[in-house]
């Protein structure tokens, strides 16, 4: 009965919510209340530096990278035996992504690989998820004559692709790093192979596809990041309330998802780099049999 | 159509996405200062933490297997001590009716030696009385005798006189050994 009697009016939200759009405005023959959202791929100028720009997604960035310093600051200050709620919050964070490291890694090198791939996800999802803050698509500056906001202050960063393209920059040169660091100049047989043509093409193909991962990478992130907030602010112009909130459910499942297969891509790229290579084995193998 | 999403901006291609080198750079260098302080500031200590946490959990399991391997031992030893005590106690109440046993014996043969001597001892005297007396009445009777004899020396030899005589002196004997 109670559940009835909740679901009554969030239904006739929803219809209210059709009625008033543009849908709505289509069917029942009345002017749209508001504009069709922008979209903008380039992220917007809020303020120069010294000649340097720095943008609502940048800003954004910052603000993030400041709540996670606060979070986890604030959350390790005083360590305990006996956790209290925001340290048992952040221990389960980090023993859940340090568990999935090591189960890919191993021992040996979770340690290693942990600060930069657990950054990866706190940047990707933290990012992601305060997006979906009510005042990062409704506080910003209206441009000469507009009645609505065109320059959002906050923007999510993972819309933006330097930001992608940073991450995966890093990632590249972090999984090409650890490769040269495990199996120095013997890394670069992966790539030049000299022993007959078909040879000589895989590794030709296996030195482009590392740059590859560069672009995928890059694309990954920033098309679902963008996909998202287009999804949300269309759906917030189509139908006004509730529907959105299944969106958004949504949108903080994706930022979790994306980030952990930002970091788990690169963990897999790394554990590759340093595994033990055909030559290397071929090496060891001869190596064994001398002794 | 309803409505589309409009593109904000003009430019085309690969320029519209907005590319900026340095944008790029800020954002390598923002990742890379969260990266140090989140190293410096938060993972080291919270993985001290899970290690020194793990590793008293760890302790704490061993000292448990070591306490309860312990109590076993000790449960183990007690059995055995309880069991050695119980033969024990069991040897020590055979070997005490056995000496209870020896005691017994011992002390019914004593008695009976002693019961035999006391008997012997009894009888002894009893024959000793016995004899005393008979000594006795054996002396009064020659006593008895000699005075008779007295008597009847002294006297006519008449058989009456002398029959009464007799009878007097047994008389008087047996007047005697009433009051003996």
């Amino acid at each position: 009965m109670k559940s009835r009697l909740i679901l009554l009016p969030v239904l006739g939200l929803a219809v209210l919510g059709l009625a008033l759009g543009p849908i709505g405005a289509k069917l029942l023959g009345f002017e749209r209340l508001i504009d069709a959202p922008a979209v903008h791929l380039a992220p917007q100028k809020i303020f120069t530096i010294g000649g340097f720009t720095v943008t609502n997604t940048l800003l954004s960035a910052w603000l993030t990278c400041i709540v996670i310093l606060l979070l986890f600051g604030l959350g390790s200050r005083r360590m305990a035996m006996v956790p209290g709620r925001l340290q048992g919050f952040l221990e389960v964070l980090v023993e859940a992504l340090y568990g999935f490291i090591r189960g890919m890694a191993g021992e040996r090198y979770a340690r290693r690989f942990f600060p930069l791939l657990a950054t990866i996800f706190v940047f990707v999802a933290f990012n992601a998820w305060m997006a979906l803050l009510p005042i990062y698509p409704t506080v910003g500056f209206k441009a000469e004559g507009a009645d609505h906001v065109t320059t959002h202050l906050l923007r999510s960063a993972g819309t933006d692709i330097n930001m992608p393209l940073a991450l995966a920059l890093i990632a590249f040169v972090f999984i090409e790093v650890w490769g040269f660091r495990v199996h120095r100049f013997g890394y670069l047989r992966e790539f030049f192979r000299f022993g007959n043509p078909v040879q000589t093409f895989i590794g030709l193909l296996e030195l482009i596809s590392h740059f590859i991962r560069i672009i995928s990478f890059t694309f990954r992130l920033f098309g679902n990041m963008l996909a998202g907030e287009i999804v949300l602010f269309m759906m917030t112009f189509l139908t006004f309330f509730v529907t959105p909130i299944i969106f958004y459910g949504l949108e903080i499942l994706v930022g979790g998802v994306q980030a952990l297969v930002f970091m788990g891509l690169t963990l897999v790229f790394t554990v590759l780099a340093v595994a033990p290579h055909e030559g290397h084995q071929e090496g060891h193998a001869e190596a064994g049999q001398q002794h | 159509m309803l409505a589309a999403p409009r593109l904000a901006e003009e430019a085309t291609g690969i320029g519209a996405l907005g590319i900026d080198p340095w944008s790029l750079l800020a954002y390598l260098v923002t990742f890379g200062l969260l990266v140090a302080l989140l190293y410096t500031l938060a993972y080291k200590r919270i993985l001290g933490v899970l290690d020194a946490r793990s590793g008293r959990i760890r302790d704490s399991l061993e000292e448990a297997d070591r306490v309860r391997r312990e109590a076993q031992e000790q449960q183990e030893a007690m059995q055995r001590t309880l069991l050695e005590g119980r033969e024990e106690g069991q040897r020590v109440l055979a070997e005490a009716r056995e000496a209870a046993e020896r005691y017994r014996e011992q002390q019914a043969t004593q008695a009976r030696a002693e019961a035999t001597q006391l008997i012997e001892r009894a009888r002894e005297e009893i024959r000793q009385e016995r004899d005393a007396a008979l000594e006795q009445v054996r002396s009064e009777f020659a006593s008895l005798a000699v005075t008779a004899a007295e008597r009847i020396i002294h006297r006519s030899l008449d058989p009456d006189a002398h029959r009464d005589l007799i009878d007097e002196v047994l008389a008087e004997g047996d007047a005697r050994a009433g009051r003996n």
